[in-house]
């Protein structure tokens, strides 16, 4: 056989000359262009709304959610402010403020906060980059559906008076041994919530990465996208602790094996390390998006370009690492050395610079500019009087013995809602009223814009200022009374009665937000007299998000590009028109935006929801230790999402180059480095390394601080097991790489053949792995359990590995997949690189590292 | 007849009338009174930090007013930059780097190793076992309370039973977590005597806010007599009403759970009760030690610390309950 | 009119397809600096005891001096790229090859100076505190 030909590149002038763009576009092409557009685009109608996954549309239900469920957890924060109102109030009981405090917590972070971020930035940051969609728009629904029921099921959890009570970070021995479901549903309900997280990330990376604008190189990507990038992977590497001590945590519960359990071997200590590597950088991921959006909006209060970009991205860059290496100080007090206290204390003072850096460089911007305050600017103004006093007690908390006096007392919680307001609410708030003319075509009203911003920061600070002094004065955290003879209730009631001013504010918010807005008329197009992509969007709305995708020379198109907007609209760009009525982007490269290939993206679908319901029932009836129906929701989930990724991507298309508009012609298929497939799963991959890395940073804590590990005359995994494992794990990397190379070569049945004997291989690894620790008793110690839970882990990557496999052999044989058509198997084997990885560590802590432990 | 009075009320009269009494000396539990050496030290950072981070906050604000509001026209870009250097790095650097100097050497003395005694406090939901550790490596067992001598360092060794607690008298210093399967450590310095407040600072489940103590520092010499006291087995039943309350609780077992030294009640459950009636505080610091509140918490026990591991001997006579009460207020 | 496989950019102003990962250089050498620092005095603290103290903290002296020198050299060469002295261009805010070549150095050599702090503040608590307790 013959080495096929390899995909077409593109071809054709790039960048566009002036003379290009100045060429007139007949209104017959403009017309015939923008009647396919609006055919491909077309948002479904009727009770088929709900399969749109455009992201205007999941934007907006996701943004939506995540406020009904801000509002619900608000809610619960008022009810303890009543609780809390007097000394020795009776209101609430002891056990349902401890539901209400954990679920407040709980609910703001996972429901709230986070998805906040991914809501906004799914609706958003396709236009800041001209982009018709976001490159996974399935993925995006998907992942709605799954943060929908997830957060009902969490929450709902209350109204059965069976919440979790072990407060938001869930320490054990506590939650471990907490009776009920309680911490269960936060486990499951939450880690659901949490890979649909890293799902958006995945594509909110691939997104700033490759589905920006041609010409937008990475020094004139907007700011947002930056953040974006930044706090993608900080998500990337935050959350996989988690889910590993999510992990740990539920075989604790469902099968006994005693991580957390001090009496057999285990440690509650280990869980406060893997809670807080998620939960500090968690802060700043809230954070950091919230502040981009004070990025966008000052430069257009001044009407100058941002003063310090650069500045702007080493802080942005620079907090996303430092922010890993601050978790210790929520656990100054556990009694570790201090020395290792001393480094946390100090890298958390380090993390202020870059963050301080951020703050200076809009207050510079405001200087050089000519100030034009408008609304957002005003909540950008209290967003920052609040932040900069909550990261001031920040500083000091980091400061170890003021952190002993303070620590979990309500000091932290004045100085966490000061950050988190200021840093948060106040900025997102900000943001609303910004973009509302945006994904609205509507304006929110001065006047009650005015009023709701005036009780929400002085509600806010009468409720919060006096907690920094309760504190002082010995008030810890999260107790449901307090007695007289304290001298606390004065300040108790003032914080009480601030709490219902901010309540006051946001209805007041809220019912400008959703009130009519019929008589309005029709919005000027760009309002604030912004720079960036977003304000030329099409008013009246068009669901295409750019008429024609623009070649972009600046950071701010608008302001300096005076003829891009006629252009956009008379579609003399790219990808004006959509000859097969199908949905496509343009893909460019990392770096430079040169335009690579015209990516067809997926439209509107029943069987997202199907998966995410069934993905659904996968995590919850576990948490009523139901397992049959969980287990036939996840093969029905799995079968779900195959059929979705079969049906809708990476098909073979039909012509092998499409003309993109300026004379330039692109591929309509890419494989491998070139394709945003490949990039999401390398970027999934990192992080599920990450929380594979988390699982074995277990077994080497618990030998460093258990002198028990492991315990004297223990049994061992049997050494010829793990080696057949290794081997056969890497037999199956092999036979992965030879087939994606024999198929490349043309030779499809020797492709076949190897695609049919790695996963008996895998599989036989995963037999050998099982039988390497048959003998050991997981119940026993922690030893045996964190030895089965490496296998565990190692099982189900390779049962993955194996339907990835299978799908790639049932694509060859079945024509979707072809020597020239391959990106399937190309991101198989990426995912494969990782297995063999992974595999081979894993073997060699359960052969090698007991030999040399002991 | 017996006490049936609805549970939330009379939890909320028990602290009431309980703890008002002791409403003429707040601030007992305030970080800003402090009444040991440790405290004392944080307590001069806090007001360093404090006057520095209000100066900042206003000057910060002051420069925003300034560029947004009393200034709004253009100035040249090059202020802009030298603003983000200026305020941005180099002075952030140079403050920052300062208060970690001044901060980090303040660590040490504050876990320093005890001079003279040393007390082990395991935590319990929701008390505190605490045992005494003389030099000749006796140890002396108490609860829910503990006992200092003034101007030596005492040493305190900390540990939880089943969940994480932390051990935290803010009128003395900083707090360290009480962790099952880990021994913490930490040490106070009292200056002034007095008796000061306790909480346990870490979520510990259903009654965390009802887990207090009281921690009285005494001069050297009275210090010394209370401990040979409290070395000391029982004090037998005084009068005729403390007499038939040693039989109500030999007859309902609470030696099952308890310990009073010099009688048959050797239980390890509870806390030891060999000297309950000379202690400051009830049922872990939240009611006054009376025979009133004796009685009404031993009737109403789990509505008056909910999830509590003792339960209500609410089916008791009022008489018996009394006695019980008057007797055990006479184990001083 | 140029064409879209003219690789004369790329030719000018290197193939920067490592470029956007070696701003992270400096924050990488501060991160593995402080996970070796904490992971060291967890080891010694937890296995070694008081007596090889001084032995770690001289340890961590001497990792900060090597994690310094790299990221003073990181910092060289991105100012070399930013090249600020040439043309005094502070913003690089150009849709051109060049910006984008001096904005990646900018922020690189922005990103170099913040973690040479970061490092210096990681190891005073070694400086100033000689105890596992």
């Amino acid at each position: 056989m013959t080495r096929p030909r390899t995909l077409p590149t593109a071809e054709g002038p790039y960048p566009p000359t002036e003379e290009m763009l100045n060429a007139p576009v007949s209104e017959a092409e403009q017309k015939r262009g923008g009647e396919e557009l609006r055919a491909a685009w077309k948002t479904p109608e009727g009770w088929r709304y709900v399969t749109a996954v455009n992201n205007s549309e999941v934007g907006k239900w996701y943004c939506l959610t995540a406020l009904a469920f801000m509002l619900i957890a608000g809610v619960l924060a008022l009810l303890m402010r009543v609780q809390l109102a007097y000394p020795d109030m009776t209101f609430l009981d002891a056990d349902r403020f401890n539901q209400f405090f954990t679920m407040h917590g709980s609910a703001m972070m996972f429901l709230f906060a986070v998805p906040m971020f991914e809501a906004i930035s799914i609706l958003i940051l396709p236009a800041f980059l001209g982009a018709r969609d976001m490159p996974f728009p399935r993925l995006s629904a998907y992942g709605y559906w799954c943060f929908l029921i997830g957060g009902c099921f969490v929450l709902g959890s209350l109204l059965f008076d069976a919440g979790p009570k072990a407060g938001w970070f869930m320490y054990p021995p506590l939650a471990t041994k907490e009776e009920g479901v309680g911490p269960d549903i936060w486990l499951l309900g939450l880690s659901f919530i949490e890979v649909a997280s890293i799902a958006a990330a995945v594509e909110l990376i691939v997104g700033a990465l490759k589905c920006r604008p041609p010409g937008m190189r990475v020094n004139i990507m907007p700011l947002y996208a930056w953040y974006v990038l930044v706090v993608g992977g900080m998500i990337l590497f935050a959350f996989p602790p988690l889910i590993a001590g999510d992990f740990l945590f539920e075989l604790e519960r469902s099968f006994d094996w005693p991580f957390f359990d001090p009496t057999r071997g285990g440690d509650p200590i280990l869980w406060q390390h893997l809670f807080w590597i998620f939960g500090h950088p968690e802060v700043y991921i809230v954070f950091l998006p919230s502040i981009a959006i004070a990025a966008m909006i000052v430069p257009t209060v001044a009407q100058r370009p941002i003063v310090g970009y650069s500045w702007i991205v080493l802080s942005a860059v620079g907090t996303g690492f430092l922010s890993f290496g601050l978790w210790v100080h929520h656990m100054f007090t556990t009694g570790l050395p201090q020395i290792s206290l001393g480094f946390f204390s100090a890298a958390s003072e380090a993390v202020v610079i870059p963050t301080g850096i951020q703050i200076f460089a809009f207050v510079a911007t405001l200087m050089v500019g000519r100030v034009k305050l408008t609304l957002p600017m005003l909540w950008i103004a209290g967003a920052l009087a609040i932040f900069v006093a909550g990261g001031l007690t920040g500083v000091m908390l980091a400061i170890v013995p003021f952190n002993w006096q303070v620590h979990d007392t309500y000091f932290i919680v004045a100085h966490l809602h000061y950050t988190l307001f200021g840093g948060m609410v106040f900025p997102v708030i900000a943001g609303v009223y910004y973009f509302y003319p945006f994904f609205a075509k509507k304006l929110l009203s001065e006047r009650l814009g005015l009023w709701a911003f005036w009780l929400i920061f002085s509600g806010f600070n009468i409720t919060f200022l006096p907690m920094h002094l309760t504190g002082l004065m010995g008030m810890p955290r999260r107790v449901f009374t307090y007695p007289e003879s304290s001298g606390w209730g004065w300040l108790n009631l003032i914080s009480t009665l601030g709490a219902f001013i901010v309540a006051a504010g946001f209805a007041v918010f809220l019912f400008d937000l959703l009130r009519p807005k019929k008589a309005q008329g029709q919005i000027p197009r760009n309002p604030w007299g912004a720079g960036t992509l977003e304000f030329s969007h099409d008013v009246p709305e068009e669901a295409w998000g750019a008429r024609s995708v623009p070649y972009v020379t600046s950071r701010y198109p608008l302001w300096d590009q005076p003829k891009l907007l006629a252009r956009m609209d008379a579609g003399r760009y790219y990808l004006p028109d959509a000859p097969e009525h199908q949905r496509e982007t343009i893909v460019t490269s990392v770096i430079d935006a040169k335009p690579v290939h015209v990516q067809r993206v997926t439209g509107p679908a029943w069987i997202t929801i199907l998966a995410a319901i069934f993905t659904g029932g996968a995590f919850i009836f576990p948490t009523f230790h139901i397992y049959t129906p969980a287990i036939i929701c996840a093969a029905f989930a799995i079968v779900c999402i195959m059929y979705w990724l079969w049906t809708s991507t990476a098909r073979p298309p039909k012509d092998d180059m499409r003309d993109a508009g300026l004379g330039l012609r692109l591929p309509t298929y890419a494989s491998g480095p070139q394709s945003v497939g490949w990039w999401g799963m390398w970027i999934t991959m990192l992080g599920d390394a990450t929380a594979f890395a988390s699982v074995v940073f277990g077994f080497f804590f618990y030998w460093t601080a258990r002198p028990d590990f492991p315990p004297e005359g223990a049994a061992h995994p049997a050494g010829l097991w793990v080696a057949v494992a290794a081997l056969a794990a890497v037999a199956a990397w092999a036979l992965t790489v030879a087939a994606r190379e024999s198929n490349a070569r043309g030779q499809v049945t020797l492709a076949r053949i190897a695609l049919l004997l790695a996963p008996l291989a895998a599989g036989a690894a995963g037999v050998a792995a099982w039988a390497a620790v048959r003998d050991l008793d997981p119940t026993s110690h922690v030893y045996p359990a964190i030895l089965w839970a490496l296998m565990v882990w190692l099982v189900v990557h390779l049962g993955a590995g194996v339907l990835m496999q299978g799908y790639c052999l049932a694509g060859s044989v079945f024509g979707k997949m072809t020597p020239r058509h391959d990106a399937e198997l190309r991101n198989v084997t990426l995912y494969w690189h990782f297995m063999a990885v992974k595999a081979l560590v894993t073997t060699a802590v359960l052969g090698l590292a007991p030999g040399w432990l002991t | 007849m017996r006490l049936i009075p609805s549970v939330t009320l009379l939890r909320s009269t028990a602290l009431l009338t309980g703890l008002s009494l002791l409403s003429a000396c707040e601030g007992r539990q305030s970080v800003l009174n402090p009444a040991g050496r440790d405290a004392q030290d944080v307590l001069g950072l806090i007001w360093v930090m404090f006057g520095g981070a209000a100066l900042l906050w206003f000057l910060l604000g002051a420069i925003f007013a300034y560029v947004t509001r009393v200034e709004p026209r253009e100035m040249p870009r090059r202020w802009g930059e030298a603003l983000i250097i200026g305020g941005g790095v180099i002075f952030p650097v140079i403050l920052l780097g300062a208060l970690l100097a001044y901060s980090l050497p303040m660590m040490a003395p504050q876990r320093a190793a005890e001079e003279g005694l040393k007390v082990h406090i395991t935590a319990e939901q929701w008390w505190w076992r605490v045992a005494y550790e003389l030099p000749d490596g006796r140890r002396i067992v108490s609860a829910n309370e503990l006992r200092l001598p003034v101007g030596r360092r005492t040493g305190l060794v900390l540990n939880a039973h089943k969940v994480i607690h932390a051990f935290w008298v803010p009128a003395l210093g900083g707090k360290v977590d009480m962790i099952p399967g880990r021994e913490t450590y930490l040490s106070f310095q009292p200056e002034e005597p007095g008796v000061y407040r306790g909480q346990c600072a870490e979520f510990c489940g259903a009654s965390h806010a009802l887990m207090a103590f009281e921690t009285v520092v005494m001069t050297p010499e009275d210090y010394a007599a209370w401990l040979e006291a409290e070395a000391a087995d029982a004090q037998k039943p005084a009068s005729a009403e403390a007499y038939r309350g040693a039989e109500v609780f030999a007859r309902e077992g609470c030696g099952a759970c308890h310990t009073v030294r010099g009688t048959s009640a050797a239980g390890q459950v509870g806390p030891d009760l060999t000297h309950v009636g000379s202690r400051k505080s009830l049922g872990a610091g939240i009611l006054q030690m009376t025979q009133d509140d004796l009685s009404r918490f031993v009737a109403h026990t789990e509505a008056i610390k909910p999830e509590v591991a003792m339960p209500s001997y609410d089916h008791l006579t009022l008489k018996d309950l009394r006695a019980l009460a008057a007797y055990l207020k006479g184990l001083t | 009119m140029s064409d879209i496989r003219d690789e004369q950019d790329a030719h000018e102003f290197r193939a920067e397809a490592l470029s956007l990962w070696r701003i992270t250089f400096g924050p990488l050498i501060w991160a593995l600096h402080f996970v070796c620092s904490y992971g060291a005095t967890a080891l010694v603290c937890a296995k070694a005891g008081a007596e090889a103290v001084p032995v770690l903290r001289m340890g961590i002296g001497i990792g900060t001096l090597l994690a310094l020198a790299l990221i003073f050299w990181f910092g060289l060469q991105a100012w070399r790229q930013w090249d600020l002295r040439r043309d005094r261009e502070w913003e690089n805010d150009a849709g051109t090859g060049e910006d984008r070549h001096q904005f990646l150095g900018h922020a690189g050599f922005l990103l170099a100076a913040i973690s040479f702090i970061g490092v210096v503040y990681v190891a005073l608590p070694a400086l100033f505190i000689g105890t596992c307790a």
